[in-house]
């Protein structure tokens, strides 16, 4: 996986105030940390971290003031409303090192008609080095019966990359489609359902 | 409807309406979801509608998930009563919903489908609200 290249500043006001007017600026605040080292707070060019956070687990390289270290996200902080990223925790990497990282599980195909796909797990831990980390796996469940179970033992990893979640944790299985439900056909055949009107 | 087995107590002051929701904020559970944009409280009777508007939507197939749970109880004093003697009786159970809250959510149907049924659900909820998708890896 490439890197993506961020410039940084160091921070060195802190607190919610200086948080704010960074924000206000269009930049992110931002700590790095890892490897037993201080803490080194930072602020980032908000659009560009925006972009590069799209790829899950984005291998950056952040760079200026002094700092030239690659880095893996380790917690986004968001506006729930707006979206914009409100603080980024950043964990130092080493080329090589092996890291445990989320990936997400994607499906692709339909289960059979009358089949209900329940996907219970939608990101699965796993084992990586750092710069060779999965952008994510892909389940097929084309055709895939009714009870059908995928567990994340079952998996197909991509070659260097361990499952660190329990072989036996459920990924998805396949449920019988529910039938109408009842209340619905109640109403449907009299629309005399008086216990909601009563009040 | 929902209603809470049993509670602490009875009678509750009202609850706080400030703020943002500080979790529940993303799709987890399905793949689509409705979003409350303010505050609000939303009572055990708007969910049941609610649920009730979605399922008849999506008829066989699809799964609903209920993310909100109407735990406070409010109160209200009888018509034309005189002040004082005491806080009025439980009248509704409601759930004290932020704005960013994930309240309903939705799987095993294709997006037109999910789209329309939680639009029908959206007009049994007294706030604003948008239709928001589970991000794939997303960090």
């Amino acid at each position: 996986m490439a890197e993506v290249r961020i410039a940084a500043e160091l921070r060195t006001e802190f607190g919610k105030g200086a948080a704010r007017k960074i924000r206000r600026t269009d930049k992110v605040p931002a700590v790095l940390y890892g490897h037993g080292t201080d803490p080194r707070h930072l602020t980032l060019p908000g659009h560009e971290l925006l972009l590069a956070l799209r790829t899950p687990n984005v291998l950056i390289r952040v760079q200026g003031d002094g700092v030239d270290e690659l880095a893996l996200p380790k917690g986004v902080q968001r506006d729930p409303l707006k979206g914009f990223i409100e603080h980024v925790d950043l964990l130092l990497v080493k080329r090589g090192e092996k890291v445990t990282v989320e990936i997400p599980v994607t499906v692709s195909g339909d289960v059979i008609a009358d089949g209900l796909l329940d996907q219970q797990l939608v990101s699965v831990a796993v084992e990586a080095e750092a710069t060779r980390i999965p952008q994510g796996i892909e389940v097929d469940v084309e055709g895939l019966e009714i009870g059908t179970a995928i567990t994340a033992g079952d998996l197909k990893l991509p070659g260097g990359v361990t499952l660190v979640a329990e072989p036996d944790t459920l990924v998805l299985h396949v449920l019988a489609k529910p039938t109408a439900e009842p209340e619905a056909e109640a109403a449907e055949q009299g629309e005399a359902a008086p216990a909601e009107s009563a009040e | 409807m929902l209603i809470p087995r049993r509670v602490k107590h009875r009678k509750q002051h009202r609850p706080d309406r400030s703020g943002m929701a500080k979790g529940g904020t993303r799709v987890v559970f399905g793949e689509y979801g409705i979003q409350a944009l303010e505050h609000a409280y939303v009572t055990n009777r708007q969910i049941e509608s609610a649920r009730i508007a979605m399922t008849r939507h999506i008829r066989r197939g699809g799964k609903v998930w209920i993310n909100i749970y109407p735990d406070r109880p409010l109160t209200k004093k009888p018509a034309e009563t005189r002040m004082g003697s005491g806080k009025g009786s439980p009248e509704w159970w409601i759930a004290n919903v932020k704005p960013g809250r994930v309240m309903f959510e939705l799987s095993g149907v294709a997006e037109p489908v999910a789209r329309e049924a939680l639009r029908r659900a959206m007009h049994k909820l007294p706030m604003k609200c948008r239709f928001v998708k589970r991000e794939v890896g997303e960090a």
